[in-house]
Formats: C-alpha cells, sequence, structure tokens
C-alpha cells in the first residue's frame, strides 16, 4: 500500500520540499553574508548557484506524480485556456462538429427505423406479401376475396397464410362517438404474423366462419376509451350499431398493417368473416390483402413456383367473365413492401447529411490548419525554452479531441433535439415513426470519423512545425514561405472540395423547389376554396335498402342547402386527392382491343346531389346527372372524365356511346350510356398522374353491376360536400347538428375544408423540400465560411508581400480586384466538380422530382448565380482587408 | 547542469550514490550535503545544488531516505536527509557492483594493450 500511503501524504511532501529547499537558500545568503556579500549580491549568488527554482522544485514534485493521469488532468485545463483565448475559433469549430455529428446521427436514426430495422414480427424475414396481376395489364393489385380462401387452402410453401382488408365503423358506447380504423382479418392472421396478444386471444376459426361479433382492440384504443381496463375482456363495445364482444388487447407496438404510417393506425380488428356476396366475387374486387409466412427451409423461388400452381388452379374460374386473360402471382417480402414508398426519400436525405458531415470536417480541418499555422510562433518559442517536443503534441492532441468531444456533446443534445422534430415533423405517410430512437452507434461513428479529422489536422501540421523549420520562422518573424504555400495549397483544395459538395446540394435543393412550385401551379381538376367536406357511413341494421339510404342522402341535402350561404350540396362515395378509388373493368360497345393494349380500369365515382356544382368541376360535353336519372327503371347513365373520353374514344363524341362493365361487351352486364363528359380532377396528390375516371348516380349503382349488384350492397358510406360563399370551416357544427336532426347516432367524421385536405396532400414533398433546402443552404454558409477562413488567413500570410506590391506602386482597387479573383477561381473550380457530380448524381432524385428533369438548366444557373455571389461577398471582408494594408506600418512591423 | 569540457558527466545512479554515501556517514540537509560534495570531490564535479533535490524526492519515494527535523550550522530548525535500513542495503549492493565494475574496466585498460 506503499503508493497507496505516498498519495496522502504528497501534500505533505510538497510543503517539506518547499521548505527544504527554502532553508538551503537561506543558508546559504547567511553564509554568503557572512563573508561579507550584501544581501542583495548574497541571494543573486545563491539562485544563479542553485539554478531554476521552480523548474527544479516542479521536477522534484514530478517525482511523486501520476505521470498519465495527472499530466492529462493538466493538459485539459491548459487546452481549455487556450481555447478560451480564441473563442470565435471555438465556437464555429463547436458548432461545425456539432452539426455533422447530430445531423448525421439524427437523419440516420430516422432512416434505420424507417428502412433498416426489422419488422416487428416474429422471424419477419420470412413474411411476404403476395399479389396477383392480370398478365394483359399494367395496374398493381392484392387478391381478391375467394382467392385468400384458395391460397389458404391449397398452397404447400407456406405455414400460415392471412387476409386482411381494411374496414370502418362508427363506434358508440365507448365515450363520444367516433369512427374508428379497422381492420377485417382472418383468424389465421395474427397466428401468421406471430404476434401474441397482450391480453385475452385472438379469433378462432369458427369465429371467423361464423360472423360471430368479436373484436380485438388496439392498445392505445384500450388506453384511451377504456383507460386500461383489466377487467376489459368479456365486455361490448357497438360497431356500427352492433354489439361486439372484447377479447382480446394487442401490444402496445403492434400494428398491422404497417404501410402508411400514422395514417394507417387501425384502432381494431374484426374478423374477415367473408360474406356470400364476396365468396362469389371471383375477379372482381383485387382489394383485400394477403400475407403469408414461409415454411422453414422452403426459399423464395421454390415459393413462387408454389404460387403459381396455386393460380393455375384458379385461372379457370375467370373463365366466365374474363376470357383471355391470364392471371399471375408474386409477391414481396412484407418488409420490402413497407418501405418501397419510402426508400427514395430517405436515401435522399441521407446522401444530404453525409454530404454535410464531410463539408463539416473539411471545414474543421480548414479551421485547424489555419490556428496550427497561426501558433507556429509560440510553439517555435516554446520549444526554445526547453519544453520537450512531445509534451507539445500531447498538448495539441488534448486541445483536438476536447474540440472533438465539446463538439460531439452539442452534437448529441442536437441530434436528440432532431429525432423529437422529426417524429412531429416528418409526414404522415412514412412508415414506422413511432419506432424512431436515437441509434447511438452511429452517434460514435461519426464522433469517432470528428475526432479523427480533428486530430489529424491539429497534429500534422503541429508535427511538421516542430521540426527545425522552428528557428526559421522564429528568425525571419514570419512563417517560411515554403512552408505557407503548400499549406495554402491544401487549404484551398479543400474548400474548392466544400464548394462541389455545397454546389451538389444546391443543385438538388433547387430541383425540388421547381418541383414543388410545379405541384402548387398543378390544376387539380376542381376549386378547392370554399368547400366544406365530411364523412359519414350509414350502418346496414338502420338502412337496410339503398332506398332508405337516399332518403338520408335526399333530407339532408335539402337541410344543408337551407342554410344560409351555401350554393351547392353533393355527395359521393370518394373525394378528390385523398388518393382513394374503387377501380372498375369496363368496356365500351364496338371497341376492340389492340394485341398488347391494356383493359381500361375507371375510378368510379357514385355521385347523388350536385356534386359537380359542389367541387366546381367543369362540364366539358353533356350534361350532369338529374332527375332523369334516378327513378326506378332509368336508364342506367354515366359520365366520363375527359382522359377516359380521348383514351378510349379517340376523339369521337362518346355522348350516347354505350359501355358495360366487365372486359366485353357481348355479356349480360346490363349497358350504361355516357350523357356527359367532366374534366379530370386529381385522384392522389397533384404531382400523381391523372387517371380515367368515371361517375354514376347513386340509385342506379347497383343496376349497373346487373348480375353482380349483390356484391355492392347498399351505399351507405358517403363524403358530403357543400360550396359556401363564406368560410366553410364555420359551417361545421351547422353541419353536424343537422346530421344529428336526421339520425342522433351517426357519426359525422372528419369535416375539413377542401383548401386543408389538399394541403395536406403536399405536405410530404413540403417536407422534402424544406429539409433538402435546410440542408443546401447550411452547406452553403459552411462553404462561404471555409472560403471566408481561406482567403483571410492567405492574406495574413501574404501581407508583406501585398505591402511590398503597394509601395511599388500597385493600387487599393487592384488588390482588392485579385483577392477577390482567388475566391472567384476556387469558386469556379469547385462548382465546376459539383456540376460533373450533380450529372452523375441527380438521377437519383428522379422518384422524387415533379415536372422538372434532374438536369433542369434554370436550376443549374441558379446554383451557380448564388455561389458566385455568395463567394464574392465572403470574399469582400478579407479583399478589403488586403486593400487597406498601410504599407508602411506592414512593413515595419516585421 | 552546467558542462565544462574538462570535466566529465557522472554515470547514471552515480549522483545517488555519493548522496547515500554522505549521508550514510552524516545525516544533512540539502545545503549541508551540496557543500560536502563540493568539498570532498574538490569541485571537480560540478554539481549544480538545486540537482540534489528531485534526486533526494527519488530517493525518498524508494525508500532509501527518510527525513526528520534537525539543526543547522547555525543552529537553525531545518529537515535533515537520512539513510534508511533499506537504503543502506542498496549502498552496499551498489558499492560493490560498482567496485566490480571499476576492477573490470581496470583490468581491460590495463592488459589490453598487450
Amino acid at each position: 500500500m506503499n503508493w497507496l500511503r505516498q498519495f496522502f501524504s504528497r501534500r505533505r511532501r510538497y510543503e517539506e520540499l518547499s521548505e527544504s529547499i527554502r532553508e538551503h537558500l537561506d543558508e546559504k545568503i547567511a553564509d554568503l553574508m557572512d563573508r561579507g556579500m550584501t544581501r542583495e549580491k548574497a541571494e543573486r549568488a545563491v539562485r544563479r548557484e542553485f539554478g531554476n527554482v521552480t523548474l527544479i522544485e516542479e521536477r522534484s514534485r514530478e517525482v511523486w506524480q501520476w505521470p498519465t493521469l495527472e499530466g492529462a488532468w493538466k493538459d485539459i485545463g491548459f487546452a481549455l485556456r487556450q481555447l478560451r483565448k480564441s473563442p470565435g475559433f471555438a465556437t464555429i469549430a463547436i458548432l461545425t462538429l456539432a452539426i455533422g455529428i447530430g445531423g448525421m446521427t439524427a437523419a440516420f436514426s430516422v432512416s434505420e427505423a424507417i428502412l433498416l430495422r426489422r419488422l416487428p414480427f416474429k422471424d419477419s424475414g420470412r413474411l411476404i406479401s403476395l399479389h396477383e396481376l392480370i398478365r394483359e395489364d399494367p395496374h398493381d393489385f392484392n387478391v381478391t376475396a375467394p382467392d385468400v380462401l384458395i391460397f389458404q387452402r391449397e398452397s404447400q410453401a407456406f405455414s400460415g397464410v392471412g387476409g386482411y382488408i381494411g374496414a370502418g365503423f362508427d363506434v358508440t358506447g365507448a365515450g363520444a362517438p367516433f369512427h374508428a380504423m379497422a381492420e377485417r382479418v382472418t383468424a389465421s392472421l395474427f397466428p401468421t404474423l406471430g404476434i401474441e396478444p397482450l391480453l385475452g386471444r385472438t379469433f378462432t376459426q369458427k369465429e371467423d366462419e361464423n360472423a360471430v361479433p368479436v373484436t380485438v382492440l388496439s392498445y392505445s384504443l384500450w388506453r384511451e376509451r377504456f383507460q386500461s381496463d383489466p377487467q376489459i375482456l368479456g365486455k361490448t363495445i357497438d360497431l356500427d350499431r352492433r354489439p361486439y364482444t372484447i377479447v382480446g388487447v394487442m401490444p402496445r407496438s403492434f400494428e398491422f398493417p404497417l404501410d402508411a404510417g400514422r395514417l394507417s393506425h387501425r384502432d381494431l380488428w374484426v374478423p374477415m368473416s367473408f360474406t356470400s356476396a364476396e365468396k362469389n366475387s371471383e375477379g372482381e374486387n383485387y382489394d383485400y390483402g394477403l400475407v403469408a409466412r414461409l415454411k422453414a427451409g422452403v426459399s423464395m423461388a421454390q415459393a413462387q413456383i408454389d404460387v403459381d400452381r396455386v393460380i393455375a388452379m384458379i385461372q379457370p374460374s375467370y373463365a366466365t367473365i374474363s376470357t383471355g386473360l391470364h392471371l399471375r402471382g408474386y409477391f414481396r417480402t412484407l418488409r420490402e413492401e413497407t418501405v418501397r414508398n419510402a426508400r427514395p426519400l430517405l436515401s435522399v436525405l441521407l446522401g444530404a447529411v453525409a454530404l454535410i458531415m464531410l463539408i463539416a470536417c473539411v471545414n474543421l480541418a480548414n479551421l485547424l490548419l489555419v490556428r496550427t499555422a497561426g501558433r507556429k510562433r509560440e510553439l517555435g518559442v516554446r520549444l526554445a525554452l526547453g519544453a520537450a517536443r512531445r509534451v507539445i503534441l500531447r498538448q495539441l492532441l488534448t486541445e483536438s479531441l476536447l474540440l472533438s468531444v465539446m463538439g460531439g456533446a452539442v452534437g448529441a443534445v442536437l441530434a436528440v433535439f432532431l429525432v423529437r422534430a422529426a417524429e412531429a415533423a416528418l409526414p404522415d405517410s412514412l412508415p414506422r415513426l413511432n419506432e424512431i430512437s436515437i441509434q447511438w452507434p452511429m452517434f460514435a461513428a461519426t464522433f469517432g470519423l470528428a475526432a479523427i479529422t480533428g486530430v489529424l489536422c491539429g497534429i500534422v501540421p503541429a508535427l511538421a512545425g516542430t521540426r527545425t523549420e522552428v528557428l526559421d520562422s522564429l528568425r525571419e518573424g514570419n512563417q517560411g514561405a515554403g512552408q505557407g504555400r503548400s499549406q495554402q495549397k491544401l487549404q484551398s483544395a479543400l474548400v474548392a472540395l466544400e464548394i462541389g459538395l455545397a454546389m451538389l446540394l444546391l443543385v438538388a435543393s433547387g430541383l425540388l423547389l421547381r418541383s414543388f412550385a410545379k405541384m402548387l401551379e398543378t390544376d387539380p381538376g376542381f376549386q378547392s376554396q370554399h368547400v366544406l367536406t365530411a364523412s359519414f357511413s350509414l350502418p346496414h341494421l338502420d338502412y337496410p335498402t339503398q332506398q332508405k339510404a337516399d332518403e338520408f342522402y335526399t333530407g339532408l341535402q335539402h337541410r344543408i342547402e337551407a342554410l344560409p350561404g351555401v350554393t351547392a350540396v353533393g355527395f359521393s362515395t370518394d373525394i378528390p386527392t385523398v388518393g382513394q378509388n374503387q377501380g372498375r373493368l369496363i368496356t365500351a360497345e364496338g371497341h376492340v382491343r389492340r394485341a398488347g393494349e391494356g383493359f381500361l380500369i375507371a375510378s368510379t365515382y357514385l355521385v347523388q346531389g350536385n356534386y359537380f356544382e359542389a367541387l366546381h368541376i367543369p362540364l366539358i360535353r353533356g350534361r350532369f346527372f338529374d332527375a332523369r336519372d334516378e327513378g326506378a327503371g332509368a336508364p342506367l347513365v354515366a359520365i366520363i372524365g375527359q382522359s377516359f373520353a380521348e383514351q378510349y374514344f379517340h376523339g369521337e363524341d362518346p355522348i350516347g356511346k354505350r359501355m358495360k362493365v366487365g372486359d366485353r361487351f357481348d355479356s349480360a352486364m346490363p349497358a350504361i350510356t355516357v350523357v356527359g363528359v367532366v374534366g379530370d380532377v386529381k385522384q392522389g396528390s397533384l404531382d400523381q398522374p391523372t387517371s380515367n375516371q368515371m361517375y354514376e348516380p347513386v340509385s342506379q349503382a347497383a343496376a349497373a353491376l346487373g348480375p353482380m349488384a349483390a356484391m355492392l350492397g347498399v351505399v351507405g358510406n358517403m363524403d358530403v360536400v357543400l360550396r359556401t360563399t363564406q368560410d366553410p370551416a364555420l359551417l361545421t357544427p351547422d353541419l353536424e347538428k343537422l346530421v344529428h336532426q336526421l339520425d342522433p347516432l351517426l357519426v359525422l367524421s372528419q369535416p375539413h375544408t377542401m383548401d386543408e385536405i389538399v394541403a395536406a396532400t403536399q405536405s410530404s414533398r413540403r417536407f422534402n423540400t424544406v429539409i433538402l433546402t435546410a440542408f443546401a443552404a447550411t452547406a452553403l454558409s459552411l462553404s462561404l465560411l471555409g472560403i471566408y477562413g481561406v482567403l483571410a488567413y492567405s492574406v495574413a500570410q501574404r501581407s508583406r508581400e501585398i505591402a511590398i506590391r503597394m509601395a511599388l506602386g500597385a493600387s487599393r482597387k487592384i488588390v482588392l480586384l485579385k483577392t477577390l479573383r482567388f475566391a472567384l477561381l476556387l469558386t469556379a473550380i469547385g462548382m465546376a466538380g459539383g456540376l460533373i457530380a450533380s450529372i452523375g448524381l441527380t438521377r437519383f432524385l428522379k422518384s422524387l422530382l415533379y415536372g422538372v428533369k434532374p438536369l433542369d438548366s434554370a436550376t443549374i444557373m441558379g446554383a451557380v448565380l448564388v455561389l458566385m455571389a455568395g463567394s464574392a461577398l465572403a470574399g469582400l471582408w478579407p479583399a478589403r482587408r488586403a486593400a487597406s494594408i498601410d504599407p508602411m506600418q506592414a512593413l515595419r512591423s516585421e | 547542469m552546467v558542462k565544462r569540457s574538462e570535466h566529465r558527466d557522472l554515470f547514471p545512479g552515480a549522483l545517488e550514490l555519493m548522496i547515500l554515501k554522505s549521508l550514510n556517514w552524516k545525516p544533512m540537509h540539502g545545503y549541508a550535503l551540496a557543500q560536502r560534495l563540493k568539498d570532498i570531490s574538490e569541485d571537480y564535479l560540478q554539481i549544480e545544488e538545486g540537482s540534489l533535490y528531485p534526486a533526494l524526492q527519488r530517493m525518498l519515494k524508494s525508500g532509501w531516505l527518510e527525513t526528520e527535523m534537525g539543526l543547522s550550522a547555525r543552529n537553525r530548525p531545518v529537515r535533515v536527509f537520512k539513510v534508511t535500513d533499506a537504503g543502506k542495503r542498496h549502498l552496499e549492493q551498489e558499492l560493490a557492483s560498482v567496485e566490480r565494475m571499476f576492477a573490470g574496466v581496470t583490468r581491460v585498460l590495463a592488459l589490453a594493450g598487450q
């Protein structure tokens, strides 16, 4: 325990040491004074003979110290003081590091949760999502209801097959009535996913087959509406006014399906319970999702063979409705499905952030180079005074590491903040948003990168500087010309690199900005101002016939029309821009399908009232629906969209032409006559392409399907649309009141103005654009900072040379221009590099662009101008400083 | 250390040996020790007085010396360095080893020319 005792007695040791030395000196002084010296002379002589007291005392103390730990502590203290002396440099360095490290960590964390992490299901790599497609048609489908059952029965490659389709229910009896997003699932779905419920159980096969009204709640619904009641099992909840028994609650993190982020959050799940109409609807509605788990040992290729086999079994039953069609089946892994849409955006974000990180490192390198160069003199003096080279290097290393640590700390805070902000601000359409968490390994990696950069850029020039040139530098009073120039070349190269990277980001953000602008300019096909819309769904129990439903619509329409300021009221099964629509296969009379031509699938809207007038959808030919079309036995009519008319009727007047649902005209289906052509509306967000559309009156919807009318059921899910002269939002309470007057139990859900809805569809693109522009701005400012730094350094370096030139007659203006020219030259070189990189890399952006080519010249011009202007500005300051050098003073101070 | 061309450098450990030997003969404080070394070597060995102190501290740390209070020549209270038992043992070993070394070198120098 020798060392322990020594540690505690160290203070005493130091005191003893000081006193011993003191005594030594006193004795000697006394002796010398005895011999006749004066006190002064004695003291001086004693000190001279003793040596450097402070140094000796310190050396003696060092004997008792632990060199590594204490030295490190001293170095840190020293480094802190050094940094405090240059607060500007320290702040910029720390901020640069923080931005790079924090930004990179946050971006990676977001991407990791959404793109990379395994799905929260057991062995999720074995889960696939099955799709059917018709070889002759390019559209992407899920599967039909009967096929779900067939695959469950016949496939051999899967250990579990589950089907699902979305559903909505009005929930009453659990707090305020609301409209719940739900999913109908086969009993096999939860076991296929491998998820156990938190409470209770999931559905049994019997419950599924016999349409027993049971339900499984989501965790959030259980918590919010039932206060996490532990006795919840066995209680009931009214869905569309029918009591369902609660048999289970799913765990907190469970979401299914996962495809549309926050928008897809399901409140509860109910058994699929196929109706007999669904079971007989072969080849009709491909909206049913199918997820399956590969059996152990079965490869994807083997599974595909099995799928083909089952499809071959299904093919013959297609003969009745669609001869000549060839059915195909394919699948993707569930994870691939989930991330497909998110991948382009997130990849771009990740790429952009990586660029910023690179720029930040380059900036840091530059900063450190400048700083080390400026301290050459100080280091030289310290070396000459006897400091060990090792000690100096250690101190420089500590300084760089300290900067990195501080930058890393701020970066960590920034990362946490950014991730929180991302969770709130990211578009709702990204999946798995609530699973984002900070990825600390990434943080460690970027921190390591920054630390290495700091060390390299702080140490390497210092190492070079602590050699013999030190004495030269002291002698000249200025850095040796050779050294300074090579350092300046390095710095210039770094800045050019930065500018190239900034250019890349500027071009990318410019492209996105133009895309966003183009999107805003796009005509949606209707007028969204002054329009209010809301949804409701009439429960089958109380509205068992279409007639009853129609009575409700008519009654509501009349009441709303009586409200002051309302100019038009209409109903539709779907509204524009929200991306929902039901597709129908349509064949026109006399139309001959060319080889290879796809089928016409038109998105069909069932409308009532003055729908077109309410949205100001323009009538191009013919007429809107009116009283003629309403009575029983009225001739079947339809209104088609302009693209439909052009594509299918090839410029002829479509009014009066006939068509049928299905893939051929000579079938038992009833003929529908076209009575009007309207302008196309955007069914999805404004940057999606327009598709073929058609409208039918609600009252004729069942008749138009002829033998398959039973599949449609009663059309009870509608959106009401009303146009008003005032602010539409003000009418929401009145609308709700009117609905309650007609049916007190009916829930009016999602009342929004049409403007709000359209804006919501723009939010995803808006987000991309804002983020990338923020990145570009950051990159630009970092680069401009770099230009400024290099230029300032170069001017300081060459102040003597400039002074001489000015003394020899160069005017101030010439000096200014020459300095600026250097800045612009550097920028030009960097820009050229950036342009070349843009040409290569912007095609990765293609999926995010709208209405703009990846090499859009206006954007590139804009980026060039911005960069040139910026660097001229950044260079102006040092240029002016160079021009204002007073030659006499500069030369004299050397 | 101030070097002068006509004086050689000390071999490593020489300073510690001389300090130990001197203190073994009589415990002294720093100044007295420095004086004694100067006197005995007749100024031959130029040792900066201050450089004794790090050496003294090293020997304190190694446990060969200890300090106690004593009196100086002027009857002032001073800290005096004294050799410990461990120090005495170390001194004996080192002296023996140095003598062996010198004997060897002498023999080589005497006989190498033949």
